[in-house]
């Protein structure tokens, strides 16, 4: 396993939780993206080293990457791209109706909440 | 059997007039077919193989004692049936007559389970359908309650009994009753203790006993029912069927006998301090299940004895009692004992009715209670030392309970209390009938004492063989100790009971509003809880969610094995990775959106120099394309919309950048910890991709050619995707599609 994979893979992973905490849908959907690419890249470094590109003939087969991880990778890639742009129309479409793409809290979730928390302070 | 059919039947029927009618079919077949196996002493078995790998049937076992409770069910259920006509004139009663029987048919199968499982099933089906029975007036918020600290008492019960059977089940080997030999031990003893409290939630024992008061909101013919042959039968039914197995161990006799005298005491105090006739009736009933729950898990040979003769004695007075009280009800429409006055003039038939079985409950000859009173009496004489004295000492002071609250209901509910008699409605004979013939069957019993002797003593033989030897007395003669204590009691009680039948100051239903202030406590709780957890904020959760999956990372820290990792594959790995974090971090920290986009756009193209020094070109392509086209759509989708990302608190950011630091810790440690990949057969694909594929690119013809039809998902996927993407843009441009929007946010924001 390569270390160097690794921590990109964990750098990644990191950036794009810190951006899906926030309030906004973009950013949201940037960490989306990053948290994407963490994925695609965790599958490659367990898929093994580094080899040549995997088509027949160009090497001898011992030296050729594994093909399989890469073509989960590749699945991954296209259905997180799909995320991505499904994300940012909905992003647009919230920023037309609201003015911007900020995440409302649950307004039946706030509600319950508000209503303990008045209990608590009748109590 | 009989009673699932009639269920069903009873709820097809086009008019609901006969609904009882036709119920009472089923119980009537069955108390038949029972009373038929009485005397027989053949024991019929069946079995119905549920889950066969978990060993797990329904196992049925007719004896002796499985007749008897089942002539007592049915028998009294069928009488049941005739009153309910009677007690609820017109009106559709399918439903409420249908659960009765299923409730009468989970009782049958209680009684006759020879396998844990199946008496725990019906023991839960009782509970349910007794909530639905209890709960019938759903209008009646009074009803309603008692309905819900019914079934939770008893269904917490049930889970207790369910964890004693369990360990039962492994300390005796086997899930069949019939094959159980004693048990003893640590373990036993556990099960002992929480089968013991499974049965004393379901006969309403000391502190349990809070639910059965409280059920008696329910229609009198479902209390009748109830606190007669059924519900609160099953606890004293199972410590029977239980006593064979538990019976040796050491705390059985000890807290059975314990819980059941102080409930008699209190059962009996409850019972002389009300004034509503049926709730004096349900507090006796918690006495009297507290004194055969002392008898059945005294477990001498006699006491058993003396429990199975009280069983059927209360079943047929106690049934009866509630009619009588119901009849008054429904005509006058009070059971205040303070004021109804005339009574025995005006309803002669109620009046003999609850004298009769009024003096059986008390134990006076010459009656079936005083048979069975007499039994439990010379029991408790039979046990030596302090505790035998300790036990006769409750028994007897409960038992001059019993005769005083009898005294005070009979005398109090038909005295005349000056003034105007109470108005009555007209006579109706399905409603008098049941209890007449109930009461009758007092005396009758007392009089062939010799016969109920021979269903009762196989019955409890079956429990415990020493009581074979034991008969039911009618007159056990002058020079018996047992006799004169008895009379003792009655005279004891008479007096009391005359005394206390001028006052009445109920007790406060401490125990009963303990319960509900738990469940509404528990609810509290709960919306507490749920406030705090569920708080609405997105972000939280998914902070909550990070961090608890980081978490899970923690046991396979110890699996890093430095010897398969390499610093890189590739030195130019470093450099390119070193680039990827960098933009990584920029996209984060970048306020502006387009900026932002930008450097997402450099993240992926470093991913994709990343992906041709792994050696996967296709991968390489791919996302090279795809960041292009994810750049301009951030460009063209939000370049109007604001251009800075709002700022947050520090303390939040905090929180936000601890996580996410966290995450990727625990993402880096679950990679490098993860085993080392077997990598697939290179020589066999390239084989089949060169031969069947026709083509040299491996990961081409995986995904077109062996993975096609996820290929084919994919492209669904996408294609889903699109279209919802084209819908969410063109919805604002759309007529009649979308939410309206004001023009000045229009045109301010586009």
């Amino acid at each position: 396993m390569s270390v160097t994979l690794a921590l990109v893979v964990g750098g990644l992973t990191s950036v794009g939780v810190y951006l899906i905490t926030s309030r906004s849908l973009t950013r949201l959907l940037l960490g989306f993206a990053l948290l994407g690419h963490a994925a695609v890249l965790a599958l490659l470094a367990a898929g093994g080293e580094a080899g040549e590109r995997p088509i027949s003939g160009d090497a001898p087969v011992a030296e050729l990457s594994d093909p399989l991880p890469q073509a989960f990778a590749l699945t991954a890639i296209v259905i997180s791209f799909g995320l991505t742009l499904f994300l940012l129309a909905l992003a647009r479409r919230q920023a037309q109706l609201t003015g911007d793409d900020l995440v409302e809290d649950d307004l039946e979730d706030r509600r319950i909440a508000l209503e303990t928390e008045a209990e608590g302070d009748d109590a | 059997m009989s009673h699932l059919v009639g269920v069903v039947a009873v709820l097809s029927l086009p008019n609901p007039r006969p609904a009882f009618v036709v119920a009472l079919a089923a119980p009537l077949v069955s108390a038949a077919w029972a009373a038929s196996k009485l005397s027989g002493g053949e024991v019929d078995t069946a079995r119905l193989d549920w889950v066969e790998g978990l060993d797990l049937a329904f196992s049925f076992r007719v004896g002796p004692l499985g007749a008897l409770l089942a002539v007592l069910v049915s028998g009294i259920g069928v009488l049941i049936f005739v009153y309910g006509h009677g007690y609820f004139g017109g009106g559709d009663r399918r439903g409420f007559a249908a659960t009765l029987l299923a409730f009468s048919g989970s009782m049958l199968g209680l009684v006759w389970a020879d396998d844990v499982w199946t008496l725990f099933l019906f023991w839960e089906a009782t509970s349910v359908t007794s909530f639905l029975l209890v709960g019938t007036k759903s209008t009646d918020s009074t009803a309603v309650t008692a309905a819900r600290r019914a079934l939770l008492v008893t269904v917490a019960g049930g889970l207790v009994l369910l964890a004693g059977l369990l360990v039962l089940v492994d300390v005796a080997g086997t899930a069949t009753l019939s094959e159980m030999g004693p048990v003893t031990g640590d373990q036993a003893t556990v099960a002992a203790v929480l089968v013991l409290v499974g049965a004393f939630t379901k006969s309403a024992q000391l502190p349990f006993h809070v639910w059965l008061p409280g059920a008696m909101a329910a229609p009198t013919p479902v209390s009748a029912y109830l606190h007669s042959a059924t519900m609160v039968k099953a606890g004293i039914v199972l410590i029977g069927v239980m006593h064979p197995v538990l019976g040796a161990v050491d705390i059985w006799s000890g807290l059975g006998v314990t819980v059941g005298l102080l409930t008699m005491f209190w059962g009996a105090i409850g019972a002389l301090r009300h004034a509503d006739a049926k709730l004096v009736l349900a507090w006796g009933t918690v006495s009297q299940l507290g004194l055969m729950t002392a008898m059945m898990s005294l477990g001498s040979g006699k006491a058993i004895f003396a429990a199975v003769s009280l069983v059927v004695a209360h079943a047929v007075f106690k049934a009866a009692l509630f009619m009588a009280v119901g009849e008054i009800d429904i005509r006058t429409g009070s059971r205040d004992l303070r004021s109804l006055s005339g009574l025995r003039a005006s309803m002669p038939v109620a009046f003999w009715v609850m004298v009769f079985a009024g003096l059986s409950m008390a134990g006076v000859p010459p009656l079936l209670g005083f048979p069975a009173k007499e039994a439990a009496i010379e029991a408790s004489l039979n046990e030596s030392g302090a505790s035998g004295d300790l036990i006769l000492a409750g028994v007897t002071i409960g038992s001059v309970l019993t005769v005083a609250y009898t005294t005070r209901l009979v005398l109090a509910l038909f005295s005349d209390k000056g003034g105007e008699p109470t108005e009555v409605a007209p006579f109706r004979w399905a409603a008098a009938a049941p209890s007449v013939l109930l009461s009758v069957l007092g005396v009758v019993g007392y009089v062939l004492a010799p016969s109920v002797t021979d269903w009762v003593v196989p019955a409890a033989a079956t429990l415990e063989t020493k009581s074979a030897g034991y008969a039911l007395l009618r007159w056990p003669g002058l020079d018996s100790t047992a006799f004169w204590i008895s009379m003792g009691i009655v005279a004891g009680g008479a007096i009391i009971g005359a005394a206390a039948a001028r006052h009445s100051s109920p007790p406060e239903t401490v125990g009963a509003n303990n319960v509900d202030r738990l469940v509404d406590r528990t609810l509290d709780l709960a919306k507490w809880i749920t406030g705090r957890v569920q708080h609405g904020s997105l972000p939280i959760y998914l902070v909550v969610m990070a961090l608890a999956a980081s978490l899970a990372v923690i046991p396979f820290l110890g699996s890093i094995d430095a010897d398969q990792l390499h610093a890189w594959d590739r030195p130019l790995q470093a450099g390119m990775g070193t680039t990827v974090v960098a933009a990584a971090i920029a996209v984060a920290v970048i306020r502006s959106r387009i900026g932002a986009a930008l450097a997402l756009g450099v993240v992926g193209l470093g991913v994709s120099a990343l992906f041709l020094i792994q050696g996967a070109p296709d991968l390489a392509l791919t996302q090279l394309l795809v960041e292009t086209v994810i750049v301009v759509g951030f460009v063209i989708g939000l370049g109007g919309l604001t251009t800075q990302f709002p700022a947050n608190g520090f303390v939040w950011r905090s929180v936000r950048i601890g996580t996410a630091v966290l995450a990727g810790a625990a993402v880096t440690a679950a990679l490098l910890a993860s085993a080392e990949n077997t990598p697939s057969n290179r020589e066999a694909l390239v084989a089949v991709a060169v031969d069947e594929g026709g083509g040299n690119n491996l990961v081409n013809v995986i995904l077109t050619d062996l993975r096609a039809l996820d290929t084919l998902g994919e492209v669904v996927v996408l294609v889903v995707a699109a279209m919802g993407v084209l819908a969410l843009s063109r919805a604002d441009t759309a007529r009649g599609g979308g939410a309206p929007l004001s023009d000045d946010v229009r045109k301010g924001r586009r």
